[in-house]
This record gives structure tokens, C-alpha cells and sequence, in this order.
């Protein structure tokens, strides 16, 4: 038993971890954003029907506030990257908050179709990419090493965020109607939103501490002033200039195009399969909740290994997992398809801020995810609309399922074309000359140095 | 674990960049990312012309004339138009 502890503790490292570490709270604050944030847009779906029920409206139109708020998404997330490196990760979320509360206020408001597309299309939808796209290359800053665990523990939320709002949402609109559903949510995720950012500290620089893993012979980076700014453009043109950058858009596009169709088009296509509504709602549960295992496992595992092989396996299980749709007929063959298929999806997404971190280093990546983001938010958009056409049109989904698949594969062959993610692409983000990481002692910094190594890594 | 805030450093020089890919232009990148730009355009022009055909096929049947006979709406006619296989 001893001899199994320790084979666990050489293995996993488990020495090097300490809970008494102020990144765990930018985690718990990323996690956070990330369920208030994520919770109401994923919770679209609960909106559909009172709306439908008040106004008269088409779910169409209603959802083409949906598909508006997305794109919205998705175009200002390269922004919201910038924003976050330019200003820091709190200013930014901190807007971002702003508009959330705007946005869900004047939904709660709405009489007209095109206030609903002002007001959840483009106010909220902005204010998504305000607070979602900035608050993962924050938490990267506080990680010196094991950044997979941290990504992890973060991603973590994504799934268990919606799973409990939608749940809340659904028995307040039962209880208050759907616009008093959407003030009182509006205003506590406000609050909320504004009192964990009263914690949140942009870099463990700014907190006057040491970013998780540092070692004792470490020298803090780089994180603010004249020289961050100008380091940072120059960085931002290295990555600019390699190939991971463009294909790793290109990766999470067709990724997300691959599991936007699924998760759209499980309850209609269950239903078609004689599944009942209740039943089928029960197959994306069971995707949600399967996935939370993976979206944890998969950092921490591309951080260990090689994100490159780690997406890979994502990729080609994701892509192939879709095909026993094919042949899916009863409730226990939906059941098999929500458990198998959602481990290679719940790793599709997440090891995106630790493969950065193995080829841009330490240079802050937050316009780097910003430019990965709009390519995961316009594969949603068209994954999510794929669905309904190919319906429209054939009287069925087996051509959704076929597409699904070879977007997700044609993401599976991306990768394969990546370079290795053990090797770094652009140089080391620059140090401070002096002032080496000392408990308690204070940094005095000349000047700055640039490592060179492009084998270099964690 | 608490450290003093550095303060602003002073000077910096740009990084050795030997040894790197960055200084050539990533055309394999650009290439996968324009590929798959192309074959979303040809998937969506695909099922676009599909559902363009089936509506005019519909409202032809319904008007009771054949389907050249019948007025397609200008991006039916532009996405028939654009896609070879239809």
C-alpha cells in the first residue's frame, strides 16, 4: 500500500502541490465566471417557449438571436484577447460585467423582436466574449507549471455550470414568468460577477506574489509597464508568424463544428428514434456530466504527455463516436452513444491553453485565444444551424451525423499536421534580470532577459 | 509566498530568434485554415442548392406548372448557380 502511494506520489509529482497557493482562488473565481457566464447562454433553449407563449414569435426568429449572439461572440473574442493583455484580465471582465447586466435587464424587457437581437444578440453576446475569453490566459499567468492541472480544475465548470442553471432557470420561469426569471438572474449574476473580481489580481506580480511552480532559482516575468507592452506586440508577431497559430483556429472550428451538430441535434434526433422529450433531454445530461471527467483529465494529461497526442485521440474519437448514431434505435443505444462519445468530446476543448503554453511559452496568450475562440464560436454557430437544415431538407439527420464526423476528422488530420508540442516555437518570454524568487525578499529589477533555447519547455 | 511587486525593468533587447521557425511564412497554417474555409462554402453551397431545388420543385407542384416555368427567389437562383451538382 505504502509502495502504491509512493509510485502515485513519484508519478503524479504530488510533492510538488500545495493548496495554500492564491492561484487556486483565480481558479475558483475563473470557475465562477466561466458558470455565470457560460450558464445563461447554454440555458438559450429554456427561453424559446415563454417567449413563443408571450410575443407570438417564431422559434426561428427567437433563434436567430441565438445564432446573432454567437457570431457576436465569436467576431469580438480576438478583442476581448487583447483587451485582456493590453489592460488586464480584471478591467476587461469588469466591462464585461457591465454588459452582462445590460444586456439580461433589457432582455428581461424585451416587447420587440429586434430588442431581443440588440439586447441578447449583441449586448450580452459581447459581454460573453468580455468575460469568458480574457479569464483563461489570466489563470495561465498564475501558473509557472502545471497549468494542466489548473485548466482542469477550471474547465471543470463549463460542464456543471449549465447543468445546475438550466435546472434553476427552468423552475424560475415556471415560478416568476421568463422576465422576472431574467432580472433576478441578471442581477445576482451581476452581483456575484462584481464581488469575485474584488479578488481577482491579473498576474501573482500584481498581488505581490509567485506564480504556482515557480522554483526558488526563478526569476518573475515580465507582466506590466512600458516594456510588457511593446515585448508583448513583438511576442504577438512571433506567434503571428508560425503555423500552430492559424491551424490551431482551424483545429477548434472544425472541432467545435464536429460537437455543435451532436449537441443540437441529440433531443431531435432521439425523438425522431421514437425516444421520449424527457428521455432524450436525459441523453445530453448524461453528455454533460460524462464529459466533466475528460474536460478535467485532458490538460492534465497534454501537460504530461503531448497535448498534440492528447487532442488527436479527442479529435478521431469525437469524429468516429458519431457513427453509432447511425445505427441508434433504442434508449439503451442513445445511452451507450451520450457515454461513449462524450470522453473524447469533454477533451476536445480544453488542452487549447496548455498547448499554447508548450509553443508560445510564457508570452501572454490571451489574443492568441481570443483568435481560437472565433473559430470555436463560428464552428458553434454552424454546427448549431447544421442540424435544422440538413433536416429541412433530407427528412432526417443521417447527413448531419456524416458531416460531424468528418469536420471532427478533418480536425483529427489538423493535428497531425501540428508541429510537436513538446517543442517551443518562439522564444522565452522575457525575465527579469534580477530580483530571483526569494520568500519574503524584494525584486529589484535592471533589465530583462530573453531565453533562446527553442527546445525549452516546462 | 509572498513576494514584493518588481518594479518596471529598464531596457530589453529583442530575443535571439535563431533556431525558430518565425521568420518564414506559415503557409501551411494559412493553408489548412483557407481549406477549411472552402469546404464549409462548398458544404453549405451544396445543402443551400439542395433545399433551393426542393423549394422551387414544391412551388411548382403547387402552382401546378413545371419548374422552369416557375420564378426562384434570387439566392435560390444564386446557389444553384454557384453549386456544380445541382
Amino acid at each position: 500500500m505504502r509502495n502504491a502511494a509512493l509510485w502515485f506520489d513519484k508519478k503524479l509529482g504530488l510533492k510538488e502541490h500545495s493548496i495554500a497557493h492564491y492561484a487556486w482562488v483565480i481558479v475558483g473565481i475563473a470557475g465562477v465566471v466561466q458558470m455565470v457566464g457560460a450558464a445563461i447562454r447554454m440555458a438559450f433553449g429554456v427561453l424559446v417557449d415563454p417567449l413563443v407563449t408571450a410575443f407570438g414569435w417564431s422559434p426561428g426568429s427567437i433563434g436567430l438571436a441565438y445564432a446573432l449572439m454567437s457570431i457576436i461572440t465569436a467576431l469580438s473574442s480576438p478583442i476581448a484577447g487583447y483587451l485582456g493583455n493590453r489592460y488586464g484580465a480584471r478591467k476587461t471582465m469588469a466591462a464585461g460585467t457591465v454588459l452582462f447586466f445590460i444586456g439580461m435587464m433589457w432582455t428581461s424587457q424585451t416587447k420587440e423582436i429586434w430588442e431581443l437581437y440588440a439586447a441578447y444578440g449583441i449586448v450580452f453576446g459581447t459581454s460573453q466574449a468580455l468575460l469568458l475569453v480574457p479569464v483563461v490566459p489570466a489563470v495561465a499567468a498564475w501558473f509557472r507549471r502545471h497549468l494542466g492541472l489548473g485548466t482542469g480544475i477550471m474547465m471543470v465548470s463549463w460542464s456543471l455550470g449549465p447543468a445546475l442553471v438550466v435546472q434553476a432557470l427552468a423552475v424560475l420561469f415556471n415560478t416568476v414568468g421568463w422576465s422576472q426569471a431574467f432580472m433576478i438572474v441578471g442581477i445576482s449574476g451581476t452581483a456575484t460577477l462584481a464581488f469575485i473580481l474584488i479578488f481577482f489580481k491579473n498576474t501573482p506580480e500584481e498581488a505581490g506574489r509567485v506564480a504556482y511552480g515557480t522554483r526558488r532559482n526563478e526569476k518573475p516575468l515580465i507582466t506590466s509597464g512600458n516594456i510588457f507592452v511593446s515585448t508583448q506586440r513583438e511576442f504577438q508577431g512571433y506567434v503571428y508568424k508560425t503555423n500552430a497559430f492559424w491551424n490551431l483556429i482551424n483545429i477548434h472550428f472544425l472541432g467545435c463544428v464536429g460537437h455543435a451538430v451532436i449537441l443540437v441535434g441529440i433531443i431531435p434526433l432521439g425523438i425522431s428514434k421514437g425516444l421520449g422529450p424527457l428521455t432524450a433531454a436525459g441523453v445530453l445530461t448524461t453528455i454533460s456530466i460524462v464529459s466533466v471527467i475528460t474536460r478535467f483529465i485532458a490538460p492534465v494529461l497534454s501537460e504530461r504527455l503531448s497535448a498534440k497526442t492528447v487532442m488527436f485521440i479527442a479529435f478521431f474519437g469525437q469524429g468516429v463516436g458519431v457513427f453509432l448514431l447511425l445505427t441508434a434505435n433504442s434508449t439503451l443505444d442513445f445511452y451507450i452513444f451520450a457515454i461513449v462519445w462524450a470522453i473524447p468530446y469533454g477533451g476536445e476543448g480544453t488542452a487549447f491553453p496548455v498547448v499554447n503554453r508548450q509553443y508560445y511559452g510564457h508570452s501572454p496568450m490571451g489574443t492568441t485565444y481570443g483568435w481560437q475562440l472565433l473559430g470555436a464560436g463560428l464552428g458553434m454557430a454552424l454546427g448549431g444551424a447544421l442540424p435544422g437544415m440538413v433536416f429541412d431538407i433530407t427528412g432526417g439527420y443521417t447527413w448531419a451525423i456524416i458531416l460531424s464526423a468528418v469536420f471532427s476528422l478533418a480536425g483529427a488530420i489538423s493535428i497531425v499536421l501540428l508541429d510537436q508540442s513538446k517543442r517551443q516555437l518562439i522564444p522565452d518570454w522575457p525575465e527579469m534580470e534580477t530580483g530571483a524568487v526569494t520568500v519574503g525578499a524584494s525584486a529589484s529589477p535592471a533589465r530583462i532577459t530573453t531565453g533562446s533555447s527553442p527546445a525549452s519547455g516546462d | 509566498m509572498k513576494l514584493a511587486a518588481p518594479n518596471e525593468p529598464m531596457n530589453s533587447g529583442s530575443p535571439e530568434l535563431d533556431g525558430f521557425e518565425i521568420k518564414n511564412r506559415p503557409f501551411l497554417g494559412y493553408g489548412l485554415l483557407m481549406s477549411s474555409v472552402i469546404g464549409t462554402l462548398a458544404v453549405l453551397i451544396y445543402f443551400g442548392a439542395w433545399a433551393s431545388t426542393d423549394r422551387i420543385e414544391n412551388r411548382a407542384l403547387a402552382a401546378g406548372i413545371t419548374e422552369s416555368q416557375t420564378e426562384g427567389e434570387w439566392w435560390e437562383d444564386g446557389l444553384i448557380f454557384a453549386c456544380p451538382l445541382h
